[in-house]
């Protein structure tokens, strides 16, 4: 659409808005005579008695659907990665950018081929891909990938098992605590594709029976690292 | 098969309260989104202070979205994405098509997107040669049966197992099964296909934030993260209501959405992209427009009765708590939204002329405010658009309105000429007295002939299903007067 | 307490006993009761139909009626009706007097069962009836005006009976006013739902706090010939069965 065209468009619609709010505003006026007074404030759930955030997740993620494995260090992560290929029979990998994930595969065992940086062909005839997160929605089950921090966005989606590793540090509570950290300091602005992951991909569309694994993976399994490494 | 129009709302009705299947299928779907949506909402402490939270937000919003949608556009502008503004459903359409011309693309997949359903893009798009695949499971089963949604969040909804699985054997050549998990396992190889050749991705938007120019888009199958990554193009279509005004907004959001529109407490993806990327290495599309569409929003704020219609956030909770809408379905109301939010904001984006029966298609129950996770006023706004239906009918603003109506208009003037009146009143319920005795039998009057039913079409119309109550032979203040004093 | 009757033109007419049964409630709960008889109806069908200047005619007149009583309470044996009368003020975004003037009016209006129990503070009334007996919520009591527990605790203190919660007690008859007559086969189909769950309770009668729903639900129970009785809480709250 030609560049002038757009702008005489976007003016106009600017002025609609404008002039259908003040014709509004005498009507206003008197529908605020019976205006509920205060704005209640919401109460952020308190979590719940003696879980830790770890446990929270996981209980969150089993509800959902989800794996989830509780590891002390690396090299128990490298234990589930294979234990998971084994179980699945995976041939081709496909693995995120992630450090974490790259020291996670290094020393695995398993009799696989590993595609870093795969193409978007090869992601198509892969088994399984692995790729780690930023954080982690204790509440939830959620996973956030920042495009920013880890190429993710097909790794995490095209092969039909998702696999996920991430370091305990990284839970929150709640997911408004992880808005909250996107929305400061423009971090949004540097990332230009957030997504948060809550299970499996899944669908009600028929008869409103629940289906798992529709157009992403329907095998979710998150690693959670207890011990801090430096990543 | 469907096409139905609003015009013919009570035919439709009618048509759809004589299929077993359908109404099987609405009994199934009212109990299980009630038992699923009760218990998402269990979950949060205070589910009230939550909706009234969302609703203060969005009254925020509208209340200066000229503003906010400034913001939104620049920031988004900034991170990359091409903003597009489209006054109406033609302009919105042409862009789509312009954008798709220009860069020669040649396979297009869609993600879910009621904007897009309101444009009529895939029929413009199919008229010009193209053939847009629709890629969530509930709209592609649509497609393939040539048909519309049924609902605002389960498009296939009003179809059984059956009938997918005979579509899916006509359309796909599978095997017949009666398995969920092996038609949806067909369609993600058939869907899977799609993407991978897939040039230009159509989207909607849920919410756009304008503190950020970030889209939010929400799912549970993956074909919006699918459509929104593949592609080299990606075109995001967005009403211009589905601002908010910061990204920490999207939390309450969030909670409310999933919960009321499908009772999970959140679905399984949501996409939080903010324009481009920045570099040519990076995953994701190379393009990302944003249209900006108006059609009809803008005049819906010229009223805090009207406007908050643009308040909600089509998560399809109305629907599913609606009597109307449980016995009748989607399809019956000949339009692009059904049920309750449907019957509000057709008339206003369409016009009355052609959709005057939708505002009066409801008992007034008020089901769907008490479900609404933005506390829209559904029969506030049902009762506004009565009277306009009335007020056009009068001044002549309207097409000329039937004989009936007409009939109607003269009996509600004469109703409140007399009856604000007592003398008028009394002696009316003398007159009606007489006039009912030869249909009074055992106490009520049964089933009226057909000369009576068109003499007095209500009177055929409650008697149809129904014994009506005749007048007392003494009404109250007979009594009353008879029997009690006005002093103590 | 001194009580204003607003009879409603569908009680006047149509069910006088929910009338009578309700002045023999609140006497026996101690109040003086008046009647004006210069009242007609609140208006609530045009309204409803969208013919506003119609409605405004018959709010006029009803806010000038009652404006005159010197009655602590107006008491209404509609949920519907009364919440007409809250909603009177919406009839004038033009006249901000008649606005106040609805306003006083409608502070002072009550729905009976709401009236006995919030406004009076009794629940018991003297009342006895035979038997399991189930309840009705009309939608514009529940929804409007919050009436929920109210009647089921008049309801439970009733002597000899047993109150049965019915499956969809909250879910709506059909009846939606002129909605009866203009899509009636939705109407009944809707009603159906709501006489299949009063069928399946077993019981000796439904109750509910609007003339206009149990003319619906009477209506079809009559015509499918059941035993079913069919009552205003009024009527139950009148009845004193040995």
């Amino acid at each position: 659409m030609a560049e002038h065209q757009n702008k005489v468009v976007r003016r106009e619609i600017l002025e609609s808005i404008r002039r259908n709010l003040a014709a509004s505003k005498p009507l206003d006026a008197i529908r605020s005579e019976h205006k509920h007074p205060s704005i209640p404030r919401v109460t952020e759930s308190s979590a719940p008695a003696g879980l830790t955030l770890v446990e929270q997740f996981c209980e969150s993620l089993n509800a959902v659907g989800g794996h989830c494995e509780v590891v002390t260090d690396i090299t128990g992560a490298t234990r589930v990665v294979e234990q998971i290929i084994e179980l699945l029979q995976a041939r081709r990998i496909a693995v995120s950018d992630s450090q974490l994930v790259a020291r996670v595969i290094e020393k695995m065992q398993s009799d696989v081929e590993l595609h870093t940086s795969a193409s978007t062909a090869a992601l198509f005839e892969c088994d399984l891909g692995i790729t780690g997160a930023q954080w982690a929605v204790a509440e939830t089950g959620t996973l956030v990938l920042e495009s920013e921090r880890e190429r993710h966005r097909l790794v995490s989606l095209v092969p039909p098992v998702h696999v996920a590793v991430l370091q305990a540090h990284s839970l929150r509570q709640t997911l408004g605590e992880i808005l909250k950290a996107l929305g400061e300091n423009h971090v949004l602005n540097l990332n230009r594709t957030v997504t948060f992951i809550t299970g499996p991909s899944r669908t009600s569309d028929i008869e409103l029976t629940p289906a798992i694994g529709v157009h992403g993976p329907g095998e979710l399994y998150v690693i959670i690292i207890e011990h801090s490494t430096n990543e | 098969m469907n096409h139905l129009t609003a015009e013919t709302f009570d035919e439709n009705a009618r048509q759809a309260l004589l299929d077993p299947q359908l109404r099987g299928a609405l009994r199934h779907l009212a109990k299980v989104f009630s038992e699923r949506r009760k218990t998402a909402i269990h979950t949060v402490p205070d589910w009230e202070a939550l909706r009234e939270q969302a609703r203060a937000i969005k009254d925020e919003t509208l209340a200066h979205l000229d503003q906010y949608l400034e913001a939104f556009a620049d920031n988004a502008a900034h991170a990359g994405a091409q903003i597009h503004w489209a006054r109406d459903a033609r302009e919105a359409c042409n862009i789509v098509a312009e954008l798709i011309r220009e860069r020669n693309a040649k396979h297009i997949v869609k993600s879910k997107s009621m904007a897009t359903e309101e444009i009529h893009l895939n029929q413009m798009l199919e008229a010009a040669g193209w053939s847009p695949v629709e890629t969530d499971l509930g709209e592609w089963i649509i497609q393939l049966a040539h048909e519309t949604p049924s609902h605002i969040v389960a498009p296939a909804i009003h179809k059984s197992k059956r009938q997918i699985a005979e579509l899916f054997v006509d359309k796909l050549g599978i095997e017949p099964t009666d398995d969920v998990s092996m038609l949806t396992g067909a369609a993600r190889r058939v869907l899977r296909q799609r993407f991978a050749e897939a040039e230009v991705g159509i989207s909607g938007v849920n919410f756009g934030v304008a503190e950020t120019g970030t889209i939010l888009i929400l799912e549970n199958e993956g074909n919006i993260r699918l459509t929104t990554s593949l592609p080299r193009v990606h075109i995001a279509v967005m009403g211009i209501e589905k601002i908010i005004p910061r990204l920490v907004d999207l939390d309450v959001f969030l909670k409310v959405l999933p919960r009321s529109g499908t009772g999970q407490r959140l679905t399984a993806y949501q996409s939080l992209i903010t324009g481009t990327k920045k570099r040519a290495d990076e995953e994701g599309p190379e393009e990302v427009h944003i249209i900006l569409m108006d059609n009809g929003r803008s005049s819906m704020l010229a009223s805090p009765v009207t406007r908050q219609s643009l308040a909600c956030i089509r998560c399809g909770a109305c629907l599913n708590a609606c009597p109307v809408y449980q016995q009748v379905g989607g399809h019956a109301y000949g339009s692009v939204y059904p049920g309750p939010i449907g019957a509000v904001i057709t008339p206003q984006l369409v016009g009355l002329s052609k959709t005057a029966q939708l505002p009066f298609a409801s008992s007034l129950c008020g089901a769907c405010r008490e479900v609404c996770p933005v506390k829209i006023d559904i029969p506030e706004l049902l009762l506004h658009l009565r009277s306009e239906v009335v007020t056009a009918g009068r001044k002549g603003t309207a097409e000329a309105p039937a004989k009936r109506k007409r009939i109607e208009g003269l009996l509600f003037r004469g109703y409140a000429l007399a009856w604000s009146r007592r003398w008028m009143y009394e002696w009316s319920g003398k007159v009606l007295r007489v006039l009912q005795l030869p249909m009074v039998q055992n106490g009520r009057i049964g089933k009226v002939g057909n000369f009576l039913s068109r003499l007095v079409p209500p009177l055929g119309a409650w008697t149809a299903g129904r014994d009506a109550r005749p007048l007392a032979p003494r009404s109250f203040r007979e009594q009353w007067f008879a029997q009690y004093s006005r002093k103590p | 307490m001194r009580v204003s009757l607003f009879i409603t033109c569908l009680v006047d007419q149509i069910w006088p006993t929910i009338g009578t049964s309700m002045v023999e409630v609140l006497r026996r709960a101690g109040c003086e009761v008046e009647f004006d008889a210069r009242q007609t109806c609140c208006g609530q069908p045009a309204f409803n139909s969208g013919y506003r200047s119609e409605a405004r005619m018959m709010a006029r007149n009803l806010i000038s009626i009652f404006e005159d009583s010197k009655a602590e309470a107006i008491v209404s044996p509609s949920g519907s009706c009364t919440a007409m009368v809250h909603h009177f003020h919406e009839l004038f975004p033009d006249d901000e007097q008649w606005r106040k003037r609805s306003e006083a009016v409608a502070t002072r209006t009550f729905e009976f069962g709401s009236f006995l129990v919030n406004v009076l503070g009794i629940d018991e009334v003297g009342a006895s009836f035979r038997g399991r007996v189930t309840w009705h919520d009309a939608c514009h009591a529940l929804r409007d005006l919050h009436v929920h527990a109210e009647p089921r605790r008049l309801l439970r203190s009733v002597r000899n009976l047993e109150f049965v919660e019915l499956a969809n007690a909250d879910s709506c008859c059909g009846f939606g006013g002129t909605f009866s007559v203009k899509y009636p086969e939705i109407s009944v189909a809707i009603l159906d739902n709501k006489i299949e769950a009063i069928e399946k309770a077993g019981v000796r009668a439904v109750v509910s706090g609007d003339a206009s729903c149990l003319m619906q639900i009477g209506g079809r129970l009559t015509r499918r010939q059941s035993k079913v009785k069919y009552m205003h809480l009024a009527e139950l709250l009148a009845a004193q069965e040995p």
